[in-house]
């Protein structure tokens, strides 16, 4: 069942926001470039920002529905929005803060219910601090708590991270994270981050000029971008066209580069071209194999979809190298001047000595090219 | 000190914390209105709020006069109902500071409120206030500081207001004379010891007042 049903046509100067996407259990985060529409629609989900039309249920509570004149104030709406750069109340205390929306309640439930989210979120000790006088992770915490004491219908957290430095900002997503888990109330998080987006949304909803270009499982939209746009904006490498030479409900082959590959046709939508249409496919870089030259020729059978080329260029990445590989065949290469890019560890490249070696075969597993619907 | 001298100065006194007090109540609201909400009028309120700064204050007396005197505006009304005219009277003097330091509170106050965060007055929302509440709770303790340099500015406005004072309330000894029309009779009439008296006395008090804004303006920045 969906908690969260979302439709939102929203016009402003130069913008033109419509989207419509559903979310059930766990956290919904909306993805995509900056200025595609994120924000707004978590301003219409709060009732900070009126649609000109659409619909909003949370729960089965209408909070908005042009055709049935509903429109929540944002007041009564119950949402809690922690706010890109929190917006805490610099003139009031941790404790302040977190009590903040619970005005309603007697004073020594407020008292109990503020110590509690106190306690939850291990801030005990801070209760007297103003928010100038805390630490960035600190301040994420008590703008959650904040957030998160009224028990809202809905939660909505606006780049949650972007007020954070690098090395926090990992360890305050997998924190946060554990907090949506802990707290599991029906989230939705906006960033701009596939990372962050992958590790704290359990539906992925992806934005793109005002519009959702793909709303899916976060498992899902990895491995089945709904379309190039979609691939490019969450980043993935490697998007390369070829021809389809076969399409059959299992697999599809297709012309790149002089060769043929073979593909797995998606499972969940069979999708079949017909021959000699033009094709967009990627392959994950990690999922290239380097074919040893210590262990005997190839096989045919074990190898599929063998090519050669020659390393043109390579990045140190730490753990990581980034090999780009240009082909032996004729014409310009898919990519600027390579036409490969291959992730490898750092193990093996320092084990193969790819800084010495540039001439390698290589092998792509069919079920590691991925053929994305046009 | 003569004892007009002493009059002068308490009336002086009075007039000024009144007129900061009246200030204080139509002014912040009114800086809140212009600085976070659209109406209808809003140009023109903030036009008419505005104009006692730039007009001569004998020309905001004027006005005063056409709206207030015994034959205004609404002075007709309410003298046909009660009997009673503010011209030339204490209150008068009042009306008039009131008027001319409205200006120096409004703007200072709503340039404090138009620097409060507005995604803290959204939080608020989301937490339950209403607009009022939120004004009250989060926005104006935020910008006291600017509003407090605002009622300072008000208050010394309202302490050393001749012009329009002098049209609405006149110059009536131990009753509309405030600190600057006694100084300017006392110079006329040759009264050279009270002037200096009196001039010493306001200039110290101004002094102080600016001090005191000062040190506001640089804690709210």
């Amino acid at each position: 069942m969906s908690r969260l049903e979302v439709s939102i046509r929203r016009r402003l100067p130069g913008f033109d926001l419509d989207v419509e996407w559903s979310a059930g259990d766990g956290v919904a985060a909306l993805f995509g470039p900056s200025g595609a529409g994120k924000t707004l629609t978590l301003q219409c989900l709060a009732g900070l920002l009126r649609p000109d039309a659409g619909r909003i249920v949370v729960d089965g509570r209408v909070f908005f529905d042009s055709a049935a004149g509903v429109d929540l104030p944002v007041q009564r709406r119950r949402v809690g929005y922690v706010f890109q750069g929190y917006a805490l109340f610099p003139h009031l205390s941790v404790a302040e803060n977190i009590g903040f929306g619970l005005r309603s309640r007697p004073r020594a439930e407020r008292a109990r219910r503020t110590a509690e989210v106190v306690e939850r979120l291990g801030l005990g000790g801070l209760e007297g601090r103003r928010p100038a006088e805390l630490s960035g992770g600190q301040r994420q915490r008590v703008a959650l708590g904040r957030a998160l004491a009224m028990d809202p219908a809905l939660l909505l957290l606006d780049e949650p991270l972007s007020a954070l430095d690098q090395p926090l900002r990992q360890a305050l997503r997998d924190d946060l994270r554990a907090v949506l888990d802990d707290w599991r109330t029906a989230a939705v998080v906006v960033t701009h981050d596939f990372t962050e987006a992958y590790r704290l949304g359990d539906h992925l909803v992806v934005y793109d000029a005002g519009r959702v270009i793909q709303a899916a499982p976060r498992a899902e939209l990895l491995w089945q971008p709904a379309s190039e746009a979609v691939a490019r904006i969450i980043g993935i490498r490697n998007i390369l066209s070829g021809t389809v030479v076969k399409a059959t409900p299992d697999r599809i082959q297709l012309r790149w580069r002089g060769q043929v590959l073979e593909a797995v046709n998606s499972p969940s939508r069979a999708y079949l071209p017909p021959p000699d249409s033009p094709l967009a496919f990627f392959i994950r870089p990690e999922y290239v194999r380097l074919i040893r030259k210590d262990r005997g020729a190839p096989d045919p059978q074990h190898h599929m979809n063998l090519m050669s080329g020659v390393v043109v260029g390579d990045a140190d990445f730490g753990t990581t190298w980034s090999l780009r590989i240009r082909l032996d065949a004729p014409g310009p290469p898919a990519q600027g001047d390579y036409d490969l890019e291959v992730e490898v560890p750092r193990l093996v490249h320092e084990i193969l000595e790819i800084d010495r070696d540039r001439r390698w075969q290589l092998s792509i597993h069919r079920g590691s090219i991925h053929v994305l619907p046009g | 000190m003569s004892a007009e001298s002493v009059d002068a100065l308490l009336l002086s006194v009075r007039v000024a914390v009144l007129a900061t007090a009246l200030n204080a109540l139509l002014g912040i609201p009114l800086a809140w209105l212009l600085a976070r909400r659209s109406f209808r009028g809003k140009t023109l309120v903030d036009l008419l709020v505005t104009l006692p700064l730039v007009l001569p204050p004998t020309v905001t007396g004027y006005y005063l006069i056409v709206l207030l005197g015994r034959r205004g505006w609404l002075g007709a009304p309410l003298h046909a109902l009660t009997g009673w005219t503010v011209t030339f009277t204490w209150h008068a003097a009042v009306v008039a500071a009131t008027v001319m330091a409205l200006p120096l509170l409004v703007r200072t106050a709503r340039a404090a409120i138009e620097s409060v965060d507005r995604d803290l007055e959204k939080a608020a929302w989301t937490l339950g206030r209403p607009e009022w509440r939120t004004a009250l709770e989060v926005t104006l303790p935020l910008a006291r500081n600017g509003i407090l340099a605002g009622l300072v500015l008000a208050f010394a406005r309202a302490l050393g207001e001749f012009g329009a004072t002098l049209m609405l309330a006149g110059n009536i000894p131990g009753r509309t004379t405030t600190v600057p029309l006694a100084i300017y009779t006392a110079v006329q009439t040759g009264e050279t010891a009270d002037a200096v008296v009196l001039v010493a006395a306001l200039t110290a008090l101004s002094c102080a007042v600016l001090v005191v804004a000062g040190r506001l303006g640089a804690r709210a920045s």
